[in-house]
């Protein structure tokens, strides 16, 4: 079985989604690349699940997908907030406190 | 060409000709209509309200129902593989998970009784 | 398979849950004025999750639950009751704060018991799969917390860059999860042990680990993974930043605890340079930017960010000799001092700032004029974290420091001469704040009649000054009780 195509579709996955955190100022995408990276995460899991054959891989992406949701749902209300006080979602409005 | 390969290849004929189908259908459209752009028609439609810039253009009301559904839709997920295997667990798999949806149904609660699912 | 359930070992878990749905079923049902009702009961709740703590102790010996992904042992009996206080303490410095303004309060009682119920199955997690949950579940709460003040943009920014950085670290740490998993072909703790003392250290693993920790070391706020604790710490309502840098941090490291000594413990040679630089790294850069510091909140989100550093040097020299066990006692014990010291510097901040308004510290001048008792307190705190004799912060460093002469090794030797300078360096910050509060004028407009603080505020000094205090006094009974929780190991 193949295992190697699905690791590198992984870091690739995860390295993307690195960048767009680090690059993109608009929250709901910043959210989107964490998204990706959990998503890259899943990917590994379950490959290594089939790899292995064994299920305990599979639950463990049951709870990341539900508690990614959550995150999300969280993330979103703050970004909302944030939008509502500054009327933008642009993250590089918040800086008033430094270092 | 190996028979690796080969498979992919029916897969690119399949994305010619639906390309190319779609570019058809697209094309003798605009050759056809009449072209007269006004503001209104490039606004999203969205049930009638106002739709808010900045927010890739919806309305931040839905966020709620959206937000909503997806933790619902998602937390299902631990049911199907529970109802799978229901059999086997007995009873205190029973009383688990409906302890799971009772706490579950009281986040719904929580945001009925503070008024979220009104459209105000 | 039947699953087995073991409701006395679930017991506390099971109270602290049911006293999370009664507070938030209790909120709708109050008018607005007895809020404070919903206060009385998760106080309530939680010191009545203590009692089946109290009879767990007593009978002693190993609970393995739902296949060993949640083992209640004294380890996890010890770290439960201390997040309990921690969380009681909390409800005690944030009643009248979060009752004062309009906030909203029955919500922010669920959140704080919410986080602590992650803590506590954090304390028993011996799975991959579970310590991922009980971090979420530590982390997710505290997301809203930082963002309690709805209307006020720092509160925003607080919680916009905690989350960010959160859900970063969660990824990074899952990532290098996934491929222990991947390596061990296990997510319980002991299936990772025993793959890694019988692999020695492939590179993969080495990897995979550095990932995890570094996942960690953001929600530890370790140098230099630290840059989002003052800002949130600084942005946050205080009581949540009081909650933040003692609950959530001792959380973290509950799991950095129990994922190296449990799991990682035979690949040493690839966790413990890692946390040594980690460790010299968050002494130093915490130490040194604490005393440039102005604000009180601030340069005690740094020096929480230094004392991070001293708790990491246990783990730095775990790897070698004899010193396995030393080095887990001492970051249980330091973890379980540095609570109540900086629970009580919190909450004497708190009562000050009902006076001065401000968090600068030249607006706590001359504190002594008009709330000596306040003043004597804060000092004896300041003194604590500083490690001044008879004050417990005394002893979390001296088994710090024992742990690194067990070790012995140069590293180990170098990495103690560090957290020395360090010590000396931070005496003087600590010393800069008694001295403003004894012997510096007070500011213009200072009232200078005496100051009246609420019961739970001076409930909440009482409760981490005495500890303080008899912890330094008789260190054996905070060294009997490391002892008692080492001995899960």
């Amino acid at each position: 079985m193949i295992l190697n195509q699905f690791l590198i579709l992984a870091a690739v996955l995860f390295c993307i989604g690195i960048y767009g955190v680090l690059v993109r100022r608009n929250g709901v995408l910043v959210l989107m690349s964490i998204e990706l990276m959990l998503n890259a995460v899943n990917l590994n899991l379950i490959a290594f699940s089939a790899y292995l054959k064994d299920t305990s891989g599979q639950i463990f992406v049951l709870f990341v997908i539900t508690i990614a949701a959550a995150e999300v749902g969280v993330g979103l209300a703050i970004i909302l907030l944030l939008f509502r006080n500054f009327r933008s979602p642009d993250l590089d409005q918040a800086q008033q406190l430094k270092g | 060409m190996t028979q690796f390969y080969r498979n992919y290849l029916a897969v690119a004929v399949f994305a010619v000709a639906a390309l190319g189908m779609v570019g058809a259908m697209l094309g003798v459209g605009r050759l056809v209509r009449p072209n007269r752009p006004q503001p209104e028609k490039y606004i999203a439609y969205e049930a009638g309200s106002d739709p808010i810039r900045g927010f890739g253009q919806s309305n931040v009301r839905y966020y709620v129902y959206a937000l909503l559904f997806v933790m619902f839709d998602v937390e299902a997920v631990f049911i199907f593989p529970w109802a799978i295997n229901l059999e086997a667990l007995g009873v205190s798999a029973l009383i688990s998970m409906i302890v799971f949806i009772l706490v579950l149904t009281l986040g719904l609660v929580y945001a009925w009784r503070k008024g979220v699912l009104r459209w105000a | 398979m039947k699953v087995h359930w073991d409701l006395h070992a679930l017991a506390p878990l099971v109270a602290v849950t049911v006293t999370i749905v009664v507070v938030l079923i209790a909120d709708f049902f109050f008018e607005y004025r007895e809020r404070f009702k919903t206060y009385q009961l998760a106080a309530f709740g939680t010191l009545a999750a203590l009692i089946p703590i109290i009879t767990l102790a007593r009978d002693g010996g190993t609970r393995s639950l739902f296949g060993g992904a949640f083992v209640v042992d004294t380890y996890t009996l010890a770290f439960q009751g201390f997040f309990l206080i921690v969380a009681y303490v909390t409800l005690l410095i944030s009643v009248d704060h979060i009752g004062e303004g309009d906030y909203y309060q029955g919500e922010f009682y669920v959140l704080v018991l919410t986080s602590t119920l992650g803590m506590m199955i954090m304390a028993g997690a011996r799975d991959l799969i579970t310590i991922f949950v009980a971090l979420e579940m530590i982390s997710i709460p505290t997301f809203v917390l930082a963002g309690w003040r709805k209307h006020d943009t720092r509160s925003n920014e607080a919680a916009v860059k905690y989350f960010i950085i959160g859900v970063l670290s969660s990824a990074v740490m899952l990532y290098g999860i996934s491929m222990v998993y991947g390596l061990s072909g296990s997510t319980s703790l002991s299936g990772i042990a025993e793959y890694a003392g019988s692999a020695g250290t492939p590179a993969l693993l080495s990897i995979a680990i550095f990932l995890t920790i570094v996942g960690f070391a953001f929600k530890i706020s370790a140098v230099p993974f630290h840059f989002w604790a003052p800002d949130t710490y600084d942005g946050a309502p205080i009581p949540v930043t009081a909650f933040l840098s003692v609950a959530s941090k001792a959380g973290g490291f509950v799991a950095l605890l129990n994922v190296i000594f449990f799991g990682f413990y035979a690949s040493h040679t690839s966790w413990q340079p890692i946390i040594w630089v980690l460790a010299a790294l968050s002494m130093t850069v915490g130490n040194l930017v604490a005393i440039r510091q102005t604000s009180i909140v601030r340069m005690l989100a740094y020096s929480s960010i230094a004392q991070g550093g001293f708790m990491l040097v246990p783990f730095a020299v775990a790897g070698v000799g004899s010193s396995k066990h030393a080095s887990f006692e001492a970051v249980i014990v330091y973890i379980l001092i540095y609570g109540a010291m900086n629970l009580g510097m919190f909450a004497c901040v708190i009562a000050a700032m009902r006076r001065t308004q401000s968090d600068e510290i030249s607006s706590f001048g001359g504190m002594s004029k008009y709330s000596p008792i306040l003043a004597v307190m804060t000092s004896a705190f300041l003194f604590s974290l500083a490690g001044i004799p008879p004050l417990a912060g005394w002893f979390a460093k001296f088994v710090m420091f024992r742990s690194v002469l067990d070790a012995g090794t140069t590293p180990a030797v170098i990495l103690g001469v560090i957290a020395a300078l360090n010590s000396v360096i931070a005496f003087f910050y600590y010393a800069g704040v008694a001295r403003a509060i004894w012997f510096r004028e007070t500011p213009e407009g200072i009232d200078l009649r005496p100051l009246k603080t609420p019961f739970a505020l001076n409930a909440a000094i009482a409760i981490t000054g005495s500890f303080v205090l008899i912890v330094g006094i008789y260190p054996q009974v905070i060294a009997r009780l490391g002892e008692l929780a080492g001995a899960a190991l």
